[in-house]
């Protein structure tokens, strides 16, 4: 049996190659927002002007903030500045689709930096198969977790269990998936998460009622995501993907196009 | 996602690497997003545009299109001043998915440079770098 997003994946690979395409993958420790963030730009930077020659899997946590996506307004942060300040989360803006959301220690981030070109891949069929690595990584800990047509992400009944938010540059998507994992769930009670209201939100420890190493989370989830991908990953850390990246950086062509001209005077775009 | 068979394909317009097309008429040349595009991108719920005004270099991002979750840049397929955008997107964005080449456009561009526009591949041309895709 395969599902909707396999099958997807799998046709609009035409004939991938035995093993799948070789990618970069990272475990990262617990890794700072903004930190993150960067390296993503540059990777997919990189990846667009050819420095680059494959895709990209960061897997990893963040220490506590809320993320706004491209739309997300502070209305749906139903708490005040002053509290997130005391407790010393950040809020950020980011160029995601999605609303509002919390990362935190416990909760599982992958970002894979992945060309939808190469093995001609729709954003649909993307999105579904992000949901799909998430579904199956909780099937691995006897957790049922099911699809909504109407809000993506992954859920436990009517709460949210994971939640997906990518943006595509140059047919570069990066960004990607949250799924909790055995985190604090009250900081999602100071938002309407997703910007949806009257919802919540679980982890697989809650849903399994009892307690899940990240180190098992992680080991799963790479195994699905590789799969499901099509990605045969090579295993790499932040300092080595920092150096790659930045030497692309210092070319001075941070969002060309790679058919463009390099300049020296092109700003980043933020 | 469709085949490219069934896909629309204007012959009207010029095509840009990125899947944008453009339309010259008169002085302007209007832009969108092709069938194929959109067929991609899954059902569109928000359209971001520039304002009137705004000045762009061709290949420069002039907007987005947000589907399922998923945030799209937009690139001029162009450069120059733009002159119009189509506000009704802000209300029907689903115009983008149903008729990408009419209801759908975007923006209206008065080129700086009239090369940008000879440059961009015609119906055949674009065919076949989707097919080339698909192999």
């Amino acid at each position: 049996m395969s599902t909707p997003a396999q099958r997807a994946v799998r046709q609009s690979s035409g004939c991938p190659a035995p093993g799948g395409r070789a990618c970069f993958y990272a475990d990262l420790p617990l890794t700072d927002y903004r930190r993150a963030l960067e390296l993503q730009r540059r990777l997919v930077a990189a990846r667009n002007t050819g420095v680059l020659d494959r895709d990209v899997v960061l897997m990893l946590e963040h220490p506590a903030v809320f993320t706004l996506g491209r739309r997300g307004g502070r209305r749906n942060l139903t708490v005040s500045p002053a509290l997130l300040a005391a407790r010393r989360i950040a809020v950020v803006h980011v160029e995601r689709g999605g609303d509002i959301t919390y990362h935190g220690p416990g909760q599982l981030v992958g970002y894979p930096i992945l060309s939808l070109r190469s093995p001609r891949l729709a954003v649909t069929d993307y999105v579904s198969a992000l949901e799909e690595v998430m579904i199956r990584t909780a099937a691995d800990f006897g957790v049922h977790a099911r699809r909504d047509a109407r809000n993506r992400g992954i859920w436990v009944g009517n709460a949210k269990l994971g939640s997906i938010g990518i943006a595509i540059r140059r047919g570069i998507s990066f960004h990607g998936f949250a799924f909790n994992v055995n985190l604090a769930l009250e900081p999602f009670s100071w938002i309407n998460p997703c910007g949806l209201q009257g919802i919540g939100v679980t982890s697989l420890a809650k849903e399994r009622r009892r307690p899940v190493t990240m180190a098992d989370a992680r080991r799963a989830a790479k195994k699905h995501v590789t799969e499901i991908l099509g990605l045969l990953p090579a295993a790499t850390d932040l300092e080595t993907l920092e150096a790659l990246s930045a030497r692309h950086s210092a070319a001075g062509s941070f969002s060309m196009a790679p058919d463009c001209p390099r300049t020296t005077d092109h700003a980043p775009r933020a | 996602m469709k085949e490219l068979s069934e896909l629309k394909f204007a012959d009207d317009v010029r095509y840009a690497e990125d899947h944008e097309w453009a339309k010259l008429e008169g002085d302007t040349v209007t832009v969108g997003i092709s069938d194929y595009a959109q067929d991609q991108l899954g059902d569109i719920v928000f359209v971001e545009l520039p304002q009137v005004g705004d000045s762009f270099a061709k290949g420069d991002e002039f907007g987005t299109v947000e589907s399922v979750k998923a945030v799209s840049e937009l690139y001029m397929p162009v450069g120059g001043e733009i002159v119009a955008i189509n506000e009704a997107l802000e209300d029907s964005p689903e115009s983008v998915n149903n008729a990408p080449y009419t209801d759908g456009w975007m923006i209206k561009v008065n080129p700086s440079n009239p090369a940008d526009y000879d440059s961009l591949m015609d119906r055949e041309a674009y065919l076949e770098k989707l097919k080339g895709q698909e192999e």
